[in-house]
């Protein structure tokens, strides 16, 4: 037997298939909005953790997010105070040293910036305090790689290109490497260039950037999912901030920013200036703990540092208000769908008061009359949805085609909250017409003409 | 009480009235009527006299202002709502004068649902809608069934549960005469075969020779002669 619900569903095919279809758009909108907004974010929160380092050293004075920095806050001293670090002594924390520290950093442009654990000697000319103190100890951190971050237009859209020395790219890239061509400057050559040509002249002002084509600076690495989007391959030409670079690897996407080029070369392009930098990833020592490696960058007052997985909550953070608007949206789009069943199932009772009454004359109790009108309720709402989730899909795999840079992220977490708007809607929305089936006079509407 | 027991459908001293004021209709004044089990009554009287008035007080659709209904013997004129749905559900069946059939269902189906409805099985249906003459049609729905059959397939709902009593108000009301003699000649098979209790309200005289017993009703009172 075809139960009742689904036979008065079936017979007004319009009216119910368009009462599914509002759900369907509010369960697709939600779906999709979610998944979009989030799945975006999550997109570039994965890159971040995907960058083989434990934390992110920053100046402490950039507050507790650093999801939209750029530029170069850090200098060489920076870079120097982090690896002096070690586990055996209380990190120096006077603000004698640390100005003391800042100021020889700033000061002078630092030519040799060895930046592996080993020898950290050099530096210590600079930290009297650190030189008597870390001669037997171990080293909290095994290698420091600075990055220059700067937001680039490149085809349509604003990236987040990143400088980085050719030797620590792989760092960046985490797991992800090269589908083709190779890193950008792989001798490091405008570096070794940029460094002669300082040392021999230091008054002269000169335009580096002139110079950065001739001597390998203007090579850029990209992701694979940027080379799709913009149509490069490995020997193509990308214009961005004014100049014209040749892409000479694509790695597959994952790593942490779309495009990469020389550290030097972003720091003259983008800073007019060497050896400042955005951010330090930093990697411990094996066996340190990342608890005490934390607080011994804190201590040092002008730095602090996060673990590169709190970036995520960082950027949670900072677009919350987005994810407040768009749940705002999904919530008024889902109400308007379920208003437009209210009125969908009201009609229907009010139109059908006479096979109420004629249930009602068989003995049909209320909650029968009542599960009726539910049952029906949630049929639509179900169906409604099912199709909605069905069409999130498509409209997933339809952005990412049409903006190949966003990212959709269809999550069980989503489709399960899809899902229980349409049963929770569905019931909640029955239950006035439900109402007003259970009130039906069965006399008057038998009687009814 | 044994007499009270020889009747399985009792209406004592009922009152019934609509309205208010100068505009109110005092429909039933004391009316009292006995259904023998078994016997096959017919209710006449003139149009607006409160014959269905009658017909749905004593079948629990609407309540009487005095009186009660004693359905074997038990004064079920009182019960809550949900009680009444129960006795509805278990021991009276309806057939209206416009069939009243739900027009999204099959024949079948709406025989079904009147099934479901008293969580019954659909054992039988199928002799059953045979013995109607419908059973090769039953699969379509009310509006594609010419007037008889959608009658039939009523007077099968109002029985397929069995009910104590079976409730029929005008049944051939909306028919034409041949349609009419085939309803009536099944009901009294019905009565006769399956010793069908039925109270039937009709104007008409054929119908009313049909029946075993028939009484009048006027000014809101039964008589047993017109
Ligand atoms: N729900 C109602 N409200 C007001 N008046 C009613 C109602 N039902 C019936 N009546 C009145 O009661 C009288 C009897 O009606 P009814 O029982 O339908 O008569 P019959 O079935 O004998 O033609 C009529 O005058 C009718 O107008
Ligand atoms: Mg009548």
């Amino acid at each position: 037997m075809l139960p009742l619900p689904l036979a008065n569903i079936l017979h007004h095919k319009l009216r119910s298939a368009l009462a599914m279809l509002g759900v369907a758009i509010a369960v697709c909108m939600l779906v999709t909005l979610s998944g979009l907004s989030r799945g975006s974010l999550e997109e570039i929160a994965d890159r971040w953790q995907a960058v083989d380092a434990d934390m992110i050293v920053y100046p402490a004075t950039w507050g507790e997010n650093i999801t939209t920095v750029s530029g170069g806050g850090m200098g060489d001293a920076d870079i120097s105070r982090i690896l002096a670090l070690t586990a055996a002594e209380k990190p120096p924390a006077t603000a004698a040293s640390q100005q003391g520290v800042a100021s020889a950093g700033d000061a002078a442009l630092d030519a040799n910036r060895t930046v592996t654990g080993e020898t950290p000697v050099e530096h210590m000319g600079e930290t009297p305090m650190l030189r008597t103190a870390s001669a037997p100890a171990k080293p909290l951190f095994e290698r420091v790689v600075p990055v220059f971050i700067y937001q680039v237009a490149i085809g349509k859209d604003r990236h987040n290109v990143v400088g980085v020395r050719p030797e620590d790219l792989p760092i960046l890239l985490g797991k992800n490497g090269f589908d083709a061509g190779r890193v950008f400057d792989p001798q490091n050559s405008f570096a070794q260039w940029v460094t002669q040509r300082l040392a021999k002249q230091s008054d002269e002002v000169i335009d580096l950037s002139d110079e950065l084509a001739k001597h390998g600076g203007l090579e850029m690495v990209i992701d694979s999912r940027l080379a799709r989007v913009i149509k490069a391959k490995v020997g193509s030409n990308i214009h961005a901030a004014g100049h014209d670079f040749t892409v000479t690897g694509i790695v597959h996407e994952g790593g942490l920013a779309r495009g990469f080029i020389a550290l030097d070369s972003a720091e003259v392009l983008f800073n007019g200036r060497l050896g400042r930098y955005t951010l330090l990833f930093a990697k411990l020592t094996p066996g340190v703990e990342m608890g005490q490696a934390m607080q011994a960058v804190r201590a040092t007052k002008r730095l602090t540092a996060v673990g590169t997985s709190e970036y995520r909550g960082m950027l949670q953070q900072q677009f919350g208000v987005m994810y407040t608007y768009v749940d705002l949206v999904n919530l008024i789009t889902l109400i308007v769908a379920f208003l437009f069943i209210l009125v969908t199932l009201y009609t229907m009772v009010i139109q059908r008061t006479r096979e109420i009454a004629i249930l009602k004359s068989m003995g049909a109790s209320r909650g029968y009359i009542l599960r009726g009108v539910v049952a029906e309720s949630l049929l639509l709402t179900c169906i409604g949805a099912a199709a909605g989730i069905g069409m999130s899909f498509g409209a997933g795999w339809l952005i990412e085609r049409v903006k190949p840079l966003l990212t959709v992220t269809i999550t069980p977490h989503w489709l399960v909250i899809g899902a229980a708007a349409a049963i929770v809607g569905g019931t909640v929305s029955a239950l006035y017409p439900a109402w007003c089936a259970m009130r039906v006079d069965v006399i008057e509407a038998i009687n009814l003409e | 009480m044994t007499r009270s027991n020889d009747y399985i459908l009792e209406a004592r001293g009922l009152h019934k009235s609509f309205g208010s004021g100068p505009a109110r209709v005092h429909v039933l004044r004391g009316l009292d009527l006995h259904v023998h089990r078994g016997e096959f009554l017919a209710i006449m009287g003139p149009s607006g006299c409160g014959k269905s008035t009658l017909l749905h007080v004593m079948g629990l659709m609407a309540r009487t202002d005095e009186g009660s209904v004693c359905i074997d013997g038990a004064d079920v004129s009182q019960l809550g709502e949900s009680h009444q749905a129960e006795i509805r559900r278990r021991q009276i069946g309806f057939i209206f004068q416009r069939f009243n059939l739900i027009s999204v269902l099959s024949g079948y189906d709406n025989v079904k649902l009147s099934l479901a409805i008293r969580g019954l099985g659909s054992e039988g249906v199928q002799e059953l809608l045979q013995s109607m003459d419908v059973a090769g049609v039953a699969f379509r729905k009310p509006g594609q069934l010419s007037i008889g059959q959608q009658q039939r397939l009523a007077v099968a709902r109002g029985i397929a549960h069995n009910p104590a009593i079976l409730l029929a108000d005008e049944p051939t009301g909306s028919l034409d005469s041949a349609n009419a003699t085939e309803l009536l000649g099944l009901l009294s098979r019905t009565n006769q075969e399956r010793g069908q209790t039925i109270v039937m309200i009709t104007h008409s005289d054929e119908a009313a020779r049909a029946a075993s017993r028939v009484v009048h009703m006027r000014d809101g009172r039964i008589f047993e002669h017109a």
